[in-house]
């Protein structure tokens, strides 16, 4: 098969993940105050890549053919989607939901940091263990259960720094601790399958050749399986590195730009000094 | 309790004299912070000077080709000892010794969090430092194998001598040391600071302090415990590091790397810091994008985290790997980018002010960024690989770390000299300073680079006749000379000063910080009275209380 | 003061990143001994397993004498730092042991890279309870001569965090040496 047939025949419009993607745009319009607008455009582009990520030809190459493209699955589902729906979120529908009893309990919860900082790395280190993976790929209910979980986790990993209502944030220090400490986790893991030898999964070793691509991805981009390993455990440490490191910056420029607490309360205590400066100020 | 005990008597006066009565006592025993910092800052000179000297004969061996000045034994250990010295004992401890200075007076705060820590620190560094020494009096002499000490030749059978074991143990109490430094900073930092010392306010260097606190919180144990296992390697004949034992070499080089490059940043970040004190005071203005200059300080600490391989692209990793090491160090020049323009725009239009600090820190942005540049070449793969191992390396090197963190020094002790003393270092003698070392400098480093690419490897004790290497090291070698030179006039601009210099009152540049609302020296607690703190100028504010940097917090 | 309590907890963030590079320095050596001695072939996983419990029961004890703090039973609490201690130091009591009968099976530290990194790793957490022990020992010797009021003290918060650490530290030693050759 060409390359371009693949591209246009590996589609999976697979009914779990369109019905997720339907629970979640349903419930997003459920939210109190719901409107159009750039938020909810945010949003349902977060849902639309899911979607992408789940039913395209990534998809069929990561699960049959490509560690790498797993990864970027993976990558996607866990640390990038999950992102553009909570920025979705507009802040106004996280007060008026606080004041339902419920939801006040569950973004309580939600809100602390330890639980949600061990179920972000936690899922990447679980789910990447060799062992599993392998049965993962074997079990389409498994695999549909670690879809989902990724987003969840994905999603509970950042409400501690981009919860929709201020109160439920970290402090911007804390938060970026709490992001670099992240990206250490996911950069261990990504250094260890980098540097593991080749064949740490290995259903990718002797992929069955479903859509006869095979020879393309071996012989002209020259991606054996310890490369495609290595991709992958790059793509991990890289760009999942970045990602946190653009939150955290991120967190610090919300930080700068939000006003500084008034002067009122600072003791006015005046200092021995001498008025010497006198340039006037550009 | 009986009065015969001898109590560590207390410093009523800011610097105590070395003559009075016990004053050698009250130095030794201080955990005065201010104290430690110019201990720091006068072991640091020592090391400033021993190194240089280690330089000096390194340069007149490879002053002509072929040349048997040194044996090549000595010359192993004099570049061993000269980069270790330069980086762990003099650029590392000034900047953590200036910040034990002024971190307290620039957040208004009496002292460290941890005095005693503090002090624990010093004495560690101090004592790393002899250890380190110590093994030139020994049979086997220094180390010889390098500040990066590659196994296996670090190691048996390689190397039977104990020098790589005193560089090691001198290097681990110091680095000790510096965690606890870090340590001290962070929490310093957090939770010292006057009220209204925001932490949006602080100054930068306080700001870059803090990042560069928490890379030695996270960066120095790496370190520590690859030398626990050398030491273990050879003490214990344990076999991390030994390929024929089963151990692994590649492995000291990541874990060497996973600390160095991160190093390289705790050497710089300080200094970025001096220069963005320097340049808004001496261009009359607020530095522009104060927030900009901020975060991405945070970007390159934790950046700085990830990018160690590329000095290992000459290993064999696999092109994936080189290409994303690649991609990732060439990421750090857009922060580090950030940081140039933004100095660059806070001198546009500004009254600048051409002092000694000032120069320095011009020049500090002119070499820095020809080290940067520079680094970003080596940092694509192909360009490593064939100037990797080379001159055009230590050239790099140079100008990142002498152009760019020791020109900050010196830009800082001309600035702060004032404030740690009560006197002003000589002008006159501070521009023969400065421009003895600009050429020098330049003269010194910037043909390395062509060396480099024609092919002249570092680290060998000399090198064969190929037309105009001989010709372009000696200039090398004059550069060199014309460098020892700029370093007497400081040290004689120093000595003299310290007798001489005009008074300097408390706040001679019209600088706008805390640490300038005190007296020079600093009074013993700090202030009698810290001023009020409501912008990132607290001393305009004041001077200028109908303008103060932040509208609200006009005075009524 | 808040001071201590942060100082320790970057400390321990610290350390980690120490105890990270030993366990990496183990995990990377993982399966590259191919003959010697190995984790599966010399390591007795069930009685490790056991003296463990008595160090992560330490947690619990070192977290009820800060209980009996904060309720200003002071008698309680030289009874849990005891118990502490006495759970600690059968802790390295069973790591003696263990270290014994390798070395008396010629498993030392410079038989193999297995040897090595065992030895390191193991031995490195070794030191770093004994050190809690001393201090314990040292909260003990304060808590008899009266010295912690109650309710808070930053000197008893603070070793049991780090005694905590230290606990955690062995749970993932323990998993990677024990439980990665064994599962
Ligand atoms: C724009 C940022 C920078 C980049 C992309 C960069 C890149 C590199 C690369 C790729 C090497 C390895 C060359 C080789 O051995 O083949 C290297 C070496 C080195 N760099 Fe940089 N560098 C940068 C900034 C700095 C700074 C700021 C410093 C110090 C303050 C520094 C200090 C060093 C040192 C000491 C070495 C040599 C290490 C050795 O082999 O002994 N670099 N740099
Ligand atoms: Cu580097």
């Amino acid at each position: 098969m060409s390359v371009l047939n693949f591209l246009g025949a590996a589609w999976s419009f697979e009914p779990w993940a369109l019905i997720f993607a339907a629970a979640l745009l349903a419930s997003y319009a459920a939210l109190p105050g719901f409107r159009l607008n750039g938020r909810s455009l945010l949003f349902s582009s977060g849902v639309l890549l899911m979607v992408l990520t789940l039913v395209s030809p990534l998809d069929h190459l990561g699960r049959n053919y490509l560690f790498s493209a797993h990864m970027i699955q993976h990558i996607l589902l866990l640390l990038v989607i999950p992102l553009m729906l909570i920025s979705g979120i507009p802040e106004s529908a996280a007060d008026k939901a606080l004041r339902l009893p419920l939801a006040g309990a569950v973004m309580r919860f939600l809100g602390n940091p330890v639980p949600a900082w061990l179920l972000g790395v936690g899922s990447m280190w679980v789910w990447h263990m060799p062992s599993l993976h392998d049965i993962v790929m074997k079990n389409e209910s498994l695999y549909i259960a670690q879809q989902i979980c990724f987003v969840l986790s994905g999603f509970i990993f950042w409400w501690p720094v981009f919860a929709p209502a201020r109160r439920a944030r970290l402090s911007p220090l804390a938060a970026t601790l709490y992001l670099a400490s992240a990206c250490l986790g996911c950069s261990i893991l990504g250094m260890l399958i980098t540097f593991a030898g080749a064949g740490l999964y290995p259903a990718y070793a002797n992929p069955t050749d479903s859509a006869g691509i095979l020879s393309y991805i071996r012989n002209d981009l020259c991606i054996t399986p310890g490369v495609d390993q290595q991709i992958g455990g790059l793509t991990m440490w890289v760009p999942g590195c970045l990602i946190y490191l653009a939150a955290s910056m991120a967190t610090l420029a919300r930080w700068y730009a939000s006003p500084e607490p008034g002067p009122a309360g600072i003791p006015a205590v005046e200092g021995p000094l001498a008025k010497a400066d006198s340039y006037a100020r550009d | 309790m009986s009065s015969r005990i001898p109590i560590v008597p207390e410093n009523t006066i800011p610097l105590p004299s070395l003559k009075a009565n016990n004053g050698l006592l009250s130095w030794v025993a201080s955990v005065d912070h201010k104290q430690i910092g110019i201990m720091y800052l006068i072991i640091t000179l020592v090391y400033f000077l021993l190194g240089g000297l280690e330089a000096l004969l390194i340069r007149v061996q490879l002053a002509h080709p072929g040349n048997d000045f040194l044996t090549p034994e000595t010359y192993n250990q004099l570049f061993t000892m000269h980069g270790t010295t330069m980086i762990f004992f003099v650029v590392m401890p000034f900047l953590i010794g200036v910040g034990v200075y002024l971190l307290p007076l620039m957040i208004g705060a009496r002292d460290m969090a941890f005095p005693r820590l503090n002090a624990l620190s010093f004495w560690l560094f101090f004592f790393g430092g002899i250890l380190l020494y110590y093994s030139f009096f020994t049979q086997s002499g220094a180390p010889d194998v390098g500040w990066f000490a590659y196994a296996p030749l670090s190691e048996k059978p390689f190397s039977l001598n104990k020098g790589p074991t005193y560089w090691a143990l001198g290097l681990l109490a110091s680095g000790i040391g510096s965690v606890a430094s870090g340590l001290n900073n962070v929490v310093t930092i957090l939770t010292m600071r006057t009220p209204g010392m925001t932490m949006r306010r602080i100054p930068l260097f306080v700001w870059m302090m803090l990042v560069t606190s928490l890379l030695l919180v996270f960066v120095i144990p790496i370190i520590t415990a690859a030398f626990a296992m050398m030491l273990l390697d050879s003490l214990l004949g344990a076999t991390f590091f030994t390929p024929a034992h089963g151990g692994s070499a590649i492995l000291w080089q990541h874990f060497f790397w996973g600390f160095g490059h991160p190093e390289v940043y705790i050497l710089i970040l300080p200094a970025f810091g001096i220069i963005s004190e320097v340049i808004p005071v001496f261009s009359r203005k607020p530095i522009y994008g104060y927030e900009f200059v901020a975060a991405s300080t945070v970007a390159i600490g934790l950046l700085s985290l990830g990018v160690w391989a590329h000095h290992m692209f000459a290993v064999g990793l696999g092109n994936v790997a080189n290409a994303y090491f690649s991609l990732a160090s060439m990421l750090i020049a857009i922060p580090t980018g950030i940081k140039v323009l933004n100095w660059v725009a806070t001198m546009w239009g500004g009254r600048i002010n051409f002092a000694t600090p000032m120069l320095f820190a011009t020049a500090f942005i002119i070499e820095f960024v020809i080290g940067g540049l520079t680094g970003v070449a080596i940092a694509s793969v192909p360009i490593d690989w064939v100037v990797t191992d080379s001159y055009f390396i230590v050239a790099h090197f140079h100008y990142a770390i002498f152009g760019g963190s020791v020109f900050a020094i010196f830009a800082g002790v001309y600035y702060w000299f004032p404030k740690f003393t009560g006197r002003m270092l000589s002008e006159t003698l501070g521009k023969w300073h400065f421009w003895l070392t600009v050429i020098g400098f330049n003269m010194t480093f910037f043909i390395q680079h062509f060396l480099g690419v024609m092919g002249m490897p570092r680290r060998t004790y000399t090198y064969y006749d190929m037309p105009y290497w001989g010709s372009m090291n000696l200039i090398s070698t004059i550069g060199a000379m014309i460098l020892g030179l700029s370093v007497i006039v400081f040290v004689w601009n120093i000595l003299a000063s310290l007798r001489h210099g005009k008074p300097a009152g408390d706040n001679p540049w019209n600088a706008w910080t805390l640490e300038w609302a005190t007296t020079s020296p600093a009074a013993v607690e700090n202030f009698e009275l810290v001023p009020p703190v409501r912008g990132r100028r607290p001393l305009w504010d004041l001077a200028y209380p109908d303008m103060p940097d932040e509208p609200g917090a006009k005075i009524v | 003061m808040a001071n201590n309590r942060m100082i320790v907890g970057f400390f321990i963030a610290s350390e980690s990143i120490f105890f990270l590079m030993l366990i990496l320095a183990y995990v990377n050596f993982h399966g590259s001994v191919t003959d010697g001695p190995t984790a599966a072939n010399s390591l007795n996983p069930v009685v490790t397993g056991i003296f463990s419990l008595f160090l992560f029961a330490s947690s619990f004890t070192i977290w009820l004498a800060g209980k009996s703090l904060r309720n200003k039973n002071h008698l309680m609490l030289k009874v849990w730092i005891l118990a502490t201690i006495v759970l600690g130091a059968v802790f390295i009591f069973g790591q003696g042991l263990e270290w014994s009968g390798l070395i008396e099976k010629n498993i030392t530290i410079s038989r193999n890279v297995f040897g090595t990194t065992f030895f390191t790793l193991t031995g490195f957490h070794g030191f770093h309870v004994c050190v809690g022990l001393i201090m314990l020992s040292l909260l003990l010797g304060l808590a008899l001569a009266g010295d912690f009021k109650g309710p808070k003290s930053d000197a008893v918060e603070c070793i049991s965090l780090y005694w905590h650490f230290v606990d955690g530290v062995w749970v993932v030693v323990f998993s990677v040496i024990y439980l990665w050759a064994f599962l």
